[in-house]
């Protein structure tokens, strides 16, 4: 009852005075509305860095052959070795006998065989183009093994993947982008597969017969080579033994991949992988050695890194409401004085300290309230229009908005309290004669 | 006055001093008795300075005595708490000011309301009784009108008909004709005389008007914080 009658009476003294009302609550509304925005785009680039991570293969290891270091220190950012070199030492380039053979990376396989699932090894041949009567597709070659083709992860839409024939006989076969069909077979892939395109790379022609079609999918944190579709630069897998060919490159690495079982502990297999290396092959080798690096520990520390950042920007939008608060403060502070003579009129009809307190804080609450379903709303569409810019659009969580009506209202009862009671323990008569 | 009537005032030697304890140290009230009888129409008369308005607001339970004791309707308001003065205030004791003191943005009904409000009566009871009140003095036809929008005169009938709302064993008028022109402060006063002869209300007025005074069945003299006249009025039966 007194309840409703106090919601009624805060409710007309804000309509009353509409601009200093909307005023007080433009610091509660920026504050509200900054926390919403700021964590729904901290809530968004998270779930994209976790989407990223799976499809980029934050488990897999790449593991390569490197200078022996001075000194290997752990870097306290990432929780992960790094190798410390002299500037003005001249290092020695490797030759093809420091690098990784076929055998060695057998051996290597054969040594974990619960944890490594494919070693991936590649050859880049470099950026090139197709053309054909007035057809033109941008693309770059690569070469690859099983295990790079499967670490690339993705989506053969048509066709199928090279046969071992193909693979040991060094074929000249490729996989191609569905963009190369849209542009060179107008989309039509039955009629791509078994034809023969001509690349142009590093300045000779290359035919190649394409045994598959995969599907493009724009890498979220990659820069897009073109706005175009049609100009997009895609890869042209080939086999790993026709790209060594090409390049005329001997068939050793200088750095590989391992996939991981979903089982596998990243951390333990990076070190693992690291002592088998540099305790057995290189462990006489004086200028080179093996370093191991996966992306999981630093996928996980950048996302540990944005939740600091959105708490910290979270924060200051904190303060935002903070001084927001304070200005509801003011404001009911010259509320209550003006009001003085209805403060001392209501006592003198009956009105307890407590009915006047409850009558402040309430009136207080109910600005904050609001203001706060307006924040909530601009915050809302604010989250989604810079989640559209920023990368995936998400919503608002449930978990922000009730934060956020909550927060409002105990800054409605928190800067209220204190006006409220300095206005419950006035003197009736002082009041009274107030002018 | 043959039979023994009621009292609804009993106030013996109250003092009332300000500033206690420091140099400015200063006597309003020096000793006032009193006695009201219910039903009865007094006025309370002095010039300012003269400490009637403490002792309204003794009488009125905004205030406490330094000494003496005060017996309100059977109520010893000497010794009541805050929270027990706000009951005093909202149930026996109806205020009428010069200034109104009507609650801003607040139609008249609600303004009426309000005692009963504060005396947790139910919305729907609330509404009727005021409605009723605000007939009783004349205002049944403004009742959704706010106090801007009613003439001096209006203000003080809605205002008095806000006393009357508890049905309070007094009703304390202060100058209430005072901001008022000598026409509606008729009217004021016409208002009064009706609900002292046809409802039976003790009244207690406080004026400097010696005219106003003389209407009243018993005229009191205040000067200096003490009683120095007591006298029947015009209207004494």
């Amino acid at each position: 009852m007194m309840l409703m009658e106090n919601l009624r009476l805060a409710l007309s003294s804000i309509k009353s005075n509409k601009m200093r009302s909307l005023l007080t609550m433009l610091g509660i509304i920026i504050g509200i509305a900054s926390v919403i925005a700021i964590m729904t785009v901290g809530n968004s680039l998270s779930a994209e860095l976790t989407e990223s991570m799976s499809s980029l293969g934050a488990k897999d290891l790449n593991i390569s052959v490197v200078n022996r270091p001075v000194d290997i220190e752990t870097d306290d950012l990432f929780g992960d070795v790094v190798y410390v070199y002299d500037e003005d030492v001249e290092y020695k380039r490797p030759t093809d006998d420091d690098y990784f053979t076929t055998e060695i990376l057998e051996e290597y396989s054969n040594a974990f065989p619960d944890d490594v699932v494919a070693i991936s090894v590649n050859e880049q041949v470099g950026n090139g183009e197709t053309k054909q009567d007035n057809k033109h597709a941008n693309l770059s070659v690569i070469g690859g093994n099983y295990g790079f083709l499967f670490s690339q992860r993705f989506k053969l839409l048509q066709g199928r993947y090279f046969t071992d024939g193909e693979m040991s006989e060094a074929s000249k076969v490729c996989i191609v982008s569905d963009i190369v069909v849209e542009n060179m077979f107008d989309g039509d892939m039955d009629k791509a597969i078994g034809s023969a395109i001509n690349v142009a790379v590093n300045g000779k022609e290359y035919t190649f017969y394409i045994t598959g079609v995969y599907e493009y999918e724009q890498d979220t944190f990659a820069f897009t080579n073109s706005d175009k579709r049609k100009d997009i630069n895609t890869i042209v897998y080939i086999p790993i033994r026709t790209a060594k060919a090409i390049t005329h490159s001997s068939s050793v690495y200088q750095y590989f991949s391992v996939i991981l079982s979903m089982e596998s502990d990243v951390d333990a297999m990076t070190e693992n992988t690291r002592k088998f290396f540099n305790d057995g092959y290189y462990a006489y080798n004086e200028d080179f050695c093996v370093d191991v690096y996966s992306m999981a520990g630093m996928m996980e520390s950048l996302n540990e890194m944005m939740g600091t950042l959105t708490l910290g920007i979270s924060v200051i939008a904190g303060i935002a409401l903070l001084v927001g608060g304070i200005g509801v403060m003011n404001i009911m502070m010259v509320s209550i004085t003006e009001r003085t003579r209805e403060i001392g009129t209501r006592k003198a009809l009956g009105a307890t300290n407590a009915s006047i307190r409850a009558q402040f804080i309430i009136e207080a609450i109910v600005i904050c309230i609001i203001g706060g379903i307006i924040g909530m709303a601009l915050g809302i569409g604010l989250g989604m229009i810079l989640t559209k810019v920023v990368g995936t659009p998400a919503k608002a969580s449930l978990s922000s908005v009730l934060i956020s009506i909550g927060f409002s209202t105990a800054i409605g009862v928190f800067f209220g309290y204190y006006p409220a009671n300095k206005a419950a323990k006035l003197d009736p008569i002082v009041a009274l004669r107030y002018e | 006055m043959g039979e023994e009537k009621k009292k609804i005032i009993e106030m013996r030697d109250i003092v009332k001093r300000f500033y206690i304890g420091t140099p400015n140290e200063l006597e309003v009230l020096c000793g006032i008795d009193l006695d009201v009888y219910e039903g009865e129409f007094l006025a309370i008369v002095g010039a300012s300075g003269s400490g009637k308005s403490t002792l309204m607001n003794i009488i009125g339970s905004l205030d406490r005595a330094t000494e003496g004791s005060y017996i309100l309707d059977g109520i010893d308001v000497s010794k009541a708490k805050d929270e027990e003065l706000s009951g005093i205030r909202n149930k026996k004791i109806g205020f009428v000011f010069q200034t109104y003191n009507l609650i801003a943005k607040t139609n008249a009904i609600k303004n009426v309301e309000m005692p009963l409000m504060y005396g947790g009566v139910a919305q729907k009871q609330r509404n009727q009784r005021a409605k009723e009140l605000l007939e009783l003095v004349g205002m049944g036809d403004r009742i959704h009108h706010l106090p801007e929008e009613l003439s001096g005169g209006q203000k003080q009938r809605v205002a008095i008909a806000r006393a009357m709302a508890n049905d309070p064993a007094i009703i304390l008028a202060d100058e209430p004709t005072g901001a008022l022109d000598s026409k509606t402060g008729r009217i004021v006063m016409d208002l009064f005389h009706k609900l002292h002869e046809e409802q039976g209300k003790t009244i207690v007025l406080i004026t400097h008007s010696p005219e106003l005074a003389e209407e009243c069945q018993r005229i009191i003299t205040i000067k200096d914080g003490l009683i120095v006249g007591e006298r029947e009025g015009g209207a004494a039966v």
